[in-house]
């Protein structure tokens, strides 16, 4: 663990607006007073609670300054014991793309170009076997049999109420006026406080102000040369070919179909390439996706990353590039973003983040508060969780247009976490419910999502609360 | 969309009901299936309501056909002054000099929008000083291009920057013997420092709405394309018109032309993408310059331009933004292509034409004050309309489209003062039917006492041909009201036209019935009539209808450019 002197604490105190403000209150406090001591200002912060204020403050910084690390163990034995088997069953799938690679250029005929270790159905579906496999029941003595969910692992969840109640101010909302945005540019500006950014992205981010405060918040505004040299690093090993490229690239081109983000296919494929490449990765990455062994006599390792690329991975890269027009930033933004918080959407894991504990989630919400919808898709064969997997592996990138999947990251940074994603799920079902409802089978509700259709981020909030 | 005319409209308020209006057009395409969403009916004869013809068949056959009052074609007689490359720009030139000659200086240097352009082979002389003069400045790189005047869809473009390219094709096309008629190009300077977005070259397609040239009535289409090319734009490489050209006719060709993505931007995506970089101060000036840039090319023709009150035009203006954002004209397109190559694609334009024959108004529903009209809104009548000071927004371009919701909003409205209109018409023609029946009475008298004495009947001759003529009048409209039910008085004649004889059987009944209460009471209805009258007020108030809301909340701004307000927005049902 890193610890700050005086020195570095007082230094992060300055570049907080907050600090500022306190010293302005205790100066107009103290302004008539000739000589002032240090018992006054001790007197006069306890009766203004500034005292309060600043010992908050800095009990932020010295908390921010501990370096998280990667979570590789789970408290739940057998979830760390599923990991394992995880592992291996991605290993497996990777002899048989790279099988599959080779026939390809063997036999050109072969046009079998969706090639991928893993993607979100293959993950749910691992996440199933929890509950299927009763014979052993010693290994998974935590799962709950009679349950008619898909998943009933238990495990430690936060209420679904809590998180409801938690964002249900966007419903409430007020409106913002022309002064009211000009004053958050300038907060924006002004700010570098994590914990006063997050504020700001809980209630409203202007567009050409987004970029500054994500850089901010992961504390990059300093560093532009820094990311600048590490990407061009980077760049350059990306000469040497790994078999992992590969993929990437077939990767790259599934979302060069996708109308928003086709401009930006080089880019996107530049910054994976260098990703798989980035060793720092491991360390930053707040939980760890596979766990780590290595296996013997695979022709193929993991990569330096400590996990396997999977199926459009590139998805989480593209709304990154309306917020720069400079590949290095995009770069850094979508790093810190997978590694803070896109890594819990791919591990197995009980923390609140991970998608065990958001589908969770979606599943009781939809199961208390719509249980005809639930039991009526339960019924047809098409669960819930089977519905919304895709929407919630991917953030809704290439569900909503790019100005709402920037809200959703808006709102995933000014809480610090993804249970935004479960309002939304929540929501996209309540507002397919009629057409769901009336489906007979897989069929009918694959049509109804193959239609046109317009999803957005407050649309899908109100549908939340719709009883 | 014309839908919800459809749903709230009672088909006795119309006064040319949809079901009557037909429609010829050669075209196959959105425009087809925009026809036949309005439940127009197709026509080969002459007997159609609105054309939508080939740019051709005006220039063929218009001149020598006479149209019907109530007919609508696409086009003005001489669109070519503003559409064909060579006359846009000599017109263009013209209007700046003549601007500059009433000593309007700064209006004169507002049309600074195209490239510096010669008409070859006319001109030769003149841009081969021009180029010299650019060559001996040291400026060796620049480009140039070559367009074809009457080609469209990039068919015959080339760049250069070599004169000896040019001699090229001065020998293969303009002095072959084989082609004697080799057809007029013109040459401008190619803007070599293009935005680029992902390293892609990008134009934008923007549409606008003439209805009237005097006085000049545009309307401008919110949404738009940015259009890209596949490869990356590369300055050097001039050779490659896949890097340099935009239009889809030539990106198809292709070898990575995805035919599902068509290579299309929303200009809503651009404008995104741009406040990034440039901020939303700079990208709101960019766009309101697009938009005065339209009106200012509509403004130089305007004069020159044939008004006709039967054309209408849509053009599709071609524009491309260079690094510092400044907008340039490359084209303006008379028949912009409606052939979709995508399902949003398709459903844009399909809903665009819908508006464009919402505004035409064949059914003579509107008022023509709104201000929007589905996607489009009112930018100029006679002079450039300004937004509010305290609005958010200086141009609705780019923002977001909310066409369904305003055409609700719109077809709510329209059908409650239609119904209003209706209403009084009714009142008025119980009230001059009970008045006309009374002096009919009277006259009978008049009439019997006049015959029996010639002091009277002089009288009457003498003194009263106005009372005569007023009483036949009274005669006539008594015997309308009841062939044709709610005439109001003879004066109102848009009220007579608004109600087709089909429905006076239908309406005859009523009216009977309230002339015969009229008879026992004054006005035995106005209690009912006030209650309906307050209702519909109250309807009109709810509905918040035609009137010009700026964006002042943030909340709207967002609504407009369709992010998550965050606000409690209630669901239209």
């Amino acid at each position: 663990m890193q610890q700050l002197d005086n020195q570095e604490i007082l230094m992060k105190l300055k570049s907080s607006k907050q600090f500022w403000d306190i010293k302005k209150k205790l100066k107009q406090g103290l302004g008539d007073q000739q000589k002032i001591g240090v018992n006054d200002i001790q007197k006069f912060a306890q009766s203004c609670e500034i005292e309060d204020q600043l010992t908050k403050l800095i009990s932020h910084i010295l908390r921010k300054s501990k370096k998280r690390e990667s979570l590789k163990e789970d408290q739940i034995e057998f979830l760390n014991t599923s990991k394992i088997k995880w592992t291996e069953l991605l290993f497996k799938n990777l002899d048989i793309v790279h099988q599959k690679t080779k026939n390809q250029e063997e036999d050109d005929t072969n046009t079998d170009s969706k090639l991928y270790i893993y993607d979100e159905k293959n993950l749910l579906a691992f996440l199933q076997t929890f509950k299927q496999q009763q014979q052993s029941i010693a290994l998974y003595q935590n799962v709950q049999f009679q349950s008619n969910k898909l998943l009933n692992v238990n495990i430690p969840l936060k209420s679904s109420q809590s998180i409801l109640d938690k964002y249900q101010y966007l419903l409430l909302q007020e409106e913002l006026q022309d002064d009211k945005i000009n004053k958050i540019r300038k907060q924006i500006e002004n700010e570098h406080i994590d914990i006063e950014l997050e504020k700001i992205a809980q209630t409203f981010v202007p567009n050409g102000e987004r970029c500054l405060l994500y850089l901010k918040y992961f504390e990059f505004d300093h560093q532009e040369t820094v990311l600048q040299q590490n990407f061009a690093k980077l760049q350059k090993e990306c000469s040497n070919q790994l078999f992992y490229d590969e993929l990437l690239e077939i990767d790259g081109h599934e979302i060069s179909e996708d109308t928003f983000y086709f401009v930006f296919q080089e880019q996107i494929l530049t910054c994976l390439k260098c990703f798989i490449r980035d060793r720092t990765i491991k360390e930053n990455i707040r939980i760890q996706l596979q766990n780590g062994v290595k296996k013997e006599h695979a022709e193929f390792q993991l990569p330096v990353t400590g996990f396997f690329p999977f199926k459009n991975i590139s998805k989480y890269v593209a709304p990154l590039c309306y917020l720069s027009t400079k590949i290095h930033i995009i770069y850094a933004l979508f790093k810190e973003f997978f590694c803070r918080y896109f890594c819990f959407l791919h591990a197995i894991s009980s923390e609140n983040n991970s998608i065990l504990s958001l589908c969770m989630q979606i599943e009781e919400i939809v199961s208390t508060r719509s249980p005809k919808l639930f039991h009526h898709l339960k019924v047809i064969g098409c669960d819930t969780l089977k519905l919304i997997i895709h929407q919630l592996v991917y953030c809704f990138i290439g569900d909503m247009d790019p100005p709402h999947i920037l809200t959703i990251y808006d709102s995933i940074i000014g809480h610090d976490s993804l249970e935004i994603l479960v309002i939304l799920c929540v929501g996209f079902l309540n507002k397919y419910k009629p057409k769901l409802l009336l489906a007979k089978n897989q069929e009918n509700v694959q049509q109804i999502f193959s239609e046109l259709r317009e999803d957005r981020f407050q649309e899908l909030v109100q549908f939340a609360y719709k009883q | 969309m014309s839908e919800y005319f459809r749903k709230y409209i009672k088909k006795e308020h119309y006064a040319n009901h949809y079901s009557n209006l037909k429609f010829k057009t050669s075209f196959r395409n959105c425009i087809l299936e925009a026809f036949k969403r309005r439940l127009w009916k197709e026509t080969d004869g002459d007997d159609w309501d609105i054309m939508w013809a080939e740019k051709e068949w005006i220039h063929e056959v218009m001149d020598h056909t006479h149209l019907q009052s109530n007919q609508k074609i696409n086009h003005f007689r001489n669109h070519y002054e503003l559409t064909r490359k060579d006359l846009m720009i000599k017109n263009f030139k013209r209007y700046k000099k003549n601007l500059e000659r009433e000593g309007k200086n700064e209006e004169a240097n507002n049309y600074n929008f195209f490239p510096l352009t010669f008409h070859l082979p006319s001109e030769y002389p003149i841009f081969f000083e021009e180029f010299k003069r650019q060559s001996n400045n040291g400026d060796t790189k620049t480009a140039w291009i070559m367009k074809p005047i009457g080609k469209s869809q990039g068919k015959g473009i080339f760049i250069f920057n070599k004169i000896q390219q040019i001699s090229q094709w001065k020998n293969t096309l303009r002095y072959n013997q084989d082609n004697p008629q080799a057809e007029a190009y013109i040459v401008q300077k190619y803007i070599a420092d293009p935005l680029l977005i992902g390293g892609k070259k990008f134009d934008m397609r923007i549409y606008l709405l003439c209805t009237s040239y005097q006085p000049l009535t545009l309307y401008l289409y919110r949404t738009g394309f940015a259009r890209f090319t596949h490869h990356r734009y590369d300055n050097e490489d001039i050779s490659n018109t896949y890097v340099h050209l935009t239009n889809v006719a030539i990106q198809k060709t292709s070898d990575n032309y995805d035919e599902k993505l068509g290579g299309k931007w929303n200009l809503q995506t651009l404008k995104l993408y741009l406040m990034t970089k440039y901020g939303q101060e700079k990208v709101a000036e960019t766009f309101y310059n697009i938009q005065m840039l339209m009106i200012r090319s509509l403004q130089a023709v305007q004069k020159i331009i044939i008004n006709d009150k039967h054309c209408f035009e849509l053009y599709g203006f071609d524009i491309l933004l260079d690094a510092q954002l400044k907008p340039w004209l490359l084209e303006v397109n008379a028949s912009p292509s409606m052939t979709s190559n995508t399902p949003v694609d398709f459903e844009l334009k399909c809903g665009l034409l819908d508006d464009v024959f919402t505004i035409i108004d064949l059914e003579k529903v509107l008022t023509g004050n709104e201000e929007q009209i589905g996607g489009f809104d009112l930018i100029c009548k006679g002079t450039p309309i300004k937004l509010p000071i305290n609005s958010t927004f200086t141009t609705y371009l780019g923002a977001f489209n909310n066409r369904q919701q305003q055409l609700k909003k719109i077809a709510k409205s329209t059908a409650i003062r239609l119904a209003q209109t209706y209403q009084e018409g009714q009142t008025k023609a119980i009230e001059v039917g009970s008045k006309g029946q009374k002096e009919k009475e009277e006259k009978d008298k008049q009439m019997r006492s006049s015959s029996k004495g010639p002091q009277v009947m002089q009288n009457g001759v003498n003194g009263s041909i106005k009372t005569t003529n007023q009483s036949k009048q009274n005669t006539i409209v008594k015997r309308n009201t009841t062939n044709l039910p709610a005439l109001g008085t003879v004066q109102n004649k848009s009220n007579i036209k608004r109600y087709p004889l089909q429905n006076a059987g239908q309406q005859s009944q009523p009216i009977q019935q309230s002339q015969s209460n009229s008879s026992k009471k004054n006005n035995p209805n106005e209690d009912s009539m006030l209650s309906a009258n307050q209702k519909l007020q109250k309807l009109t108030q709810e509905s918040k209808i035609n009137q010009f809301q700026p964006y002042k909340q943030q909340s709207q701004y967002n609504d407009v450019m369709g992010m998550g307000s965050r606000n409690l927005q209630k669901n239209e049902e």
